[in-house]
């Protein structure tokens, strides 16, 4: 290797007190090393040839009312839509909304060509060689919006909304939650990112608010989705009468190793059964003390919208009108809200029941009920359920590899 | 941190299938993520196999995370959800598909795929692509995913600084697994930066100083400062340097130093003065260049000013007066040339409008100019940000832009909830990965001999 002299080392040399006059241009140009810039390797210059002149310059910028994914292109770098859309043309995508200007800008820049089709499923996966993997439509400021309204002005339950606008609850929840957050951030004039929000949704795939039937124009995602419960992982050979129909019911208590239900208990009169399996909500424990596990609901009662079930029930009986139909659906919806209202105060009084308050003059002191019972110490009188010290059990509290990362945060 | 996260282009061999991917919107990681090819399994062994796949999934899932911190969060139950059809269930209790033998009975004349209930029924779920939902509960990884910040690594610097809540309350750490139903917010600011295309630096030689120079500690400090570093140089080129720039940076920085030394409480008169040279200096300096920082403070006055105005005039036009529009044409490219100095303009031509001179806005131009001006107002540019302003997403931001479906993000405020824990169900996986089902399913095979 020959020794790395340089170039302006003898420059240096002659003047041993380098300052601002002394030094040529590109000598101030360079950030901290005075070494000759590295010469840039093939690799380097292959991948800023593909990124700036390349298929990659297509990524450089968003696409205009699209998204952009490496699966939307070939290696060439041509838009297969495009490519595509000469055998045949599809309805342009509407824009909306004012336009932030650098949405103007991009717009401006695809003026000269014809709007895009729609992208399809292929053109919406990240990833080229994960074919499982698709990005899926977010929910539009607009959509967002008339959930919150439905919920929190017009009173509707979160299940209600969820049902109407076919969109998971803890979504309609988490879009409520966040809406309010929003406002309130906005009322007390805090920043909020517009532009960046503005970005995003034109680089995501976004679901739209229809105006006229105030619904989300695609459907957004399956609200009735079912649990894969660990207990009906393993295959199990069954035999069973033929003389008697073997039901998810049934299924589900031989997953739990449940011995089946008498029929006294199984079917009521007229061959219908005492419970239909949607209302079935009550934990059935099964099992030896050490071993207790609940038994397994058929699928109606564990998916999150069981009523639906009953509703589509009522669809197929011939003896109810139409408007029957709907009335025992809102009767049905009523009876579940305030159910579940009833439970939520119960459970908050049933807290409060443990508590004792006491008022002074400037504090309330709130004093809970405890009882370091074998329960929470266990038989041998080492257990950490029970609150407070307990002799001769060190604390593990400072020890080495204790992990203090919180495993919740309360709201 | 331990561990650099790098994204070489130099592979062993040229083997375009060990490519290591990075949770980064980098341009580099995109460049590799258009070369990644699918794994070649010819002459390895069933060890090195799934040594591979390992090796080339765990560079992108969790990285940050230790080897034997991941190999007890590796979980082999996988989640999966199964779409039901409520008009199913309600007109079949099952009997059918336990009929004949088990499995529903058989009729010649019937197809073979009957309906399921299932919406896909068709599809087979990928779980070998939940192998690393596990790492999806941590913070870090889904301040990412919300696209909040521009790598994992970022996000893990920001929960680290204190930009991150969680329920409302600072979480620190970002091995934090999130449970279903929290909320975590990001500052905007930080994620404006990070999202956004970085600023120009000003000049090389007043980046050099800067780091030969002492920091300036406060932030707006620090933009004027830099700004002025800029003007310097400007002046300089433009007349004959009568005093050494150095020299009159350094005093600048002096300056600002000494009078950032002392609190407000203890303002003295010396101080004082000292402070109104120090602002005068600055605003000749920045009114050399006709820049807009100095009317930063009254944006939100001007653009009530303006919406004012617009009304004025809106209503004028609608009692009736003429319309002129070459006025407003030029009105309207000035506002989209420059900020401020458009907004003079602007301001002043609104105020000869009111004043009764004849000219008005059709529709058209009217909503046009609003919208430009509820933009300007919404992404001004801002010279103490510490990303290019007015705000625009950075280069290559858009080949890596989705979110799963796990998370629900609301971008305005930069917060989002983790509604669950991802779930594979028919012909989906929600777990983001660039790695094919192959690598996946060994990579898993790898994990299954600890549990």
């Amino acid at each position: 290797m020959p020794p790395r002299i340089p170039s302006s080392a003898a420059s240096i040399a002659a003047k041993p007190t380098p300052s601002i006059h002394t030094h040529c241009k590109s000598c101030l140009n360079r950030a901290f090393s005075s070494t000759p810039s590295s010469q840039t390797t093939q690799l380097r210059r292959r991948m800023f040839a593909w990124l700036m002149q390349g298929p990659g310059a297509n990524f450089r910028q968003p696409l205009a009312n699209s998204t952009n994914y490496l699966s939307a292109y070939d290696k060439k770098g041509t838009l297969l839509r495009e490519r595509n859309k000469k055998h045949g043309t599809s309805p342009a995508p509407s824009s909306e909304g004012p336009e932030t200007d650098d949405m103007a800008a991009l717009e401006e820049a695809a003026e000269d060509e014809p709007s895009l089709p729609k992208e399809d499923l292929e053109d919406l996966r990240p990833f080229p060689l994960n074919k499982s993997f698709v990005s899926q439509s977010i929910l539009s400021d607009e959509l967002r919006e008339e959930i919150w309204k439905r919920v929190k002005v017009d009173g509707k339950s979160v299940r209600q909304v969820s049902v109407e606008m076919s969109i998971d609850m803890r979504r309609v929840a988490a879009v409520v939650r966040l809406v309010e957050v929003e406002r309130r951030m906005a009322s007390e004039g805090q920043p909020l990112a517009i532009p960046y929000a503005k970005a995003i949704h034109s680089m995501v795939p976004v679901n739209k608010l229809d105006a006229r039937t105030r619904k989300p124009v695609e459907e957004h995602e399956s609200i009735n989705d079912l649990e894969q419960h660990p207990m009906t992982f393993p295959q199990i050979f069954w035999p069973t009468s033929e003389s008697r129909a073997f039901n998810r019911t049934d299924a589900g208590r031989v997953f739990s190793a449940a011995p089946r239900l008498p029929d006294e208990q199984e079917l009521g009169e007229d061959g219908k059964p005492v419970l239909e399996p949607w209302q079935d909500n009550k934990a059935e424990i099964i099992g030896k003390p050490g071993h207790a596990h609940p038994v397994l609901k058929p699928a109606d009662a564990r998916i999150p919208h069981p009523h639906l079930v009953a509703y589509e029930k009522d669809k197929l009986d011939p003896t109810l009108r139409p408007n029957e139909v709907r009335a025992r659906y809102a009767e049905r919806l009523q009876q579940e809200d305030s159910k579940r209202r009833e439970f939520r105060e119960r459970q908050i009084r049933a807290e409060e029941k443990k508590k004792s308050r006491i008022d002074t003059d400037r504090w309330q002191f709130v004093v809970t009920e405890v009882s370091a019972t074998r329960a929470g110490t266990g038989l041998d009188g080492r257990g950490t359920k029970a609150p407070g010290f307990r002799y001769g059990v060190p604390s593990q509290e400072r020890k080495k590899g204790q992990v203090k990362i919180p495993t919740s945060v309360q709201v | 941190m331990r561990n650099r996260a790098t994204t070489p282009l130099k592979v062993k061999k040229n083997l375009l299938d060990q490519l290591k991917i990075r949770q980064s919107w980098s341009k580099y990681n995109l460049y590799n993520l258009s070369r990644l090819t699918r794994p070649s399994y010819r002459w390895k062994n069933f060890f090195q196999l799934k040594w591979l796949a390992k090796s080339t999934s765990r560079s992108y899932h969790g990285e940050q995370v230790r080897e034997k911190q991941w190999v007890r969060m590796f979980d082999t139950r996988i989640r999966s959800v199964v779409p039901m059809d409520a008009k199913y269930l309600a007109s079949n209790d099952g009997a059918l598909e336990s009929a004949g033998r088990g499995s529903g009975l058989e009729r010649g004349d019937e197809p073979k795929s009957r309906s399921r209930g299932k919406q896909k029924g068709e599809l087979p779920i990928p779980y070998m692509q939940m192998t690393f939902a596990p790492l999806e509960r941590r913070l870090d990884t889904a301040i990412f995913r919300a696209m909040f910040a521009s790598s994992a690594r970022q996000a893990r610097q920001f929960v680290v600084h204190g930009a991150v809540k969680v329920n409302g309350k600072e979480m620190r750490y970002p091995g934090y697994l999130l449970n279903p139903g929290d909320m975590f917010q990001v500052l905007p600011e930080r994620v404006m930066f990070a999202t956004g295309s970085p600023k120009l630096p000003p000049k090389p030689k007043a980046a050099d100083e800067e780091t030969e120079g002492e920091e300036i500690t406060s932030e707006d400090n620090e933009g004027v400062a830099g700004e002025a570093e800029a003007e310097q140089d400007q002046a300089r080129d433009d007349v004959d340097v009568e005093r050494d720039p150095r020299e009159i940076l350094k005093d600048l920085k002096a300056q600002a130093k000494s009078i950032l030394s002392s609190t407000k409480q203890d303002l003295g008169a010396k101080r004082k003065q000292d402070l109104r040279a120090f602002s005068k200096t600055i605003q000749r300096l920045l009114s050399r260049s006709g820049s807009s920082t100095i009317l930063t403070d009254s944006i939100e006055a001007q653009f009530a000013e303006l919406q004012n105005q617009l009304k004025i005039r809106r209503q004028n036009k609608e009692a009736g007066t003429t319309s002129l529009p070459s006025a407003q044409d030029d009105s309207r490219t000035s506002l989209e040339d420059g900020a401020e100095q458009s907004n003079k303009d602007e301001k002043d031509e609104a105020l000869s409008g009111a004043n009764g001179q004849e000219n008005s806005l059709t529709d058209g131009e009217y909503n046009e100019l609003l919208a430009a001006l509820q933009s300007m107002h919404e992404n001004p540019v801002d010279d103490s940000k510490p990303y290019a302003t007015p705000w625009m997403p950075r280069d290559y931001m858009s080949a890596f832009a989705f979110i799963p479906r796990y998370l629900e993000v609301n971008h305005k405020i930069c917060a989002a909830v983790y509604l669950r824990h991802p779930v594979a169900r028919p012909g989906l996986a929600e777990v983001p990965s660039p790695f094919s089902d192959l690598t996946q399913s060994a990579a898993f095979g790898w994990y299954l001999r600890r549990s």
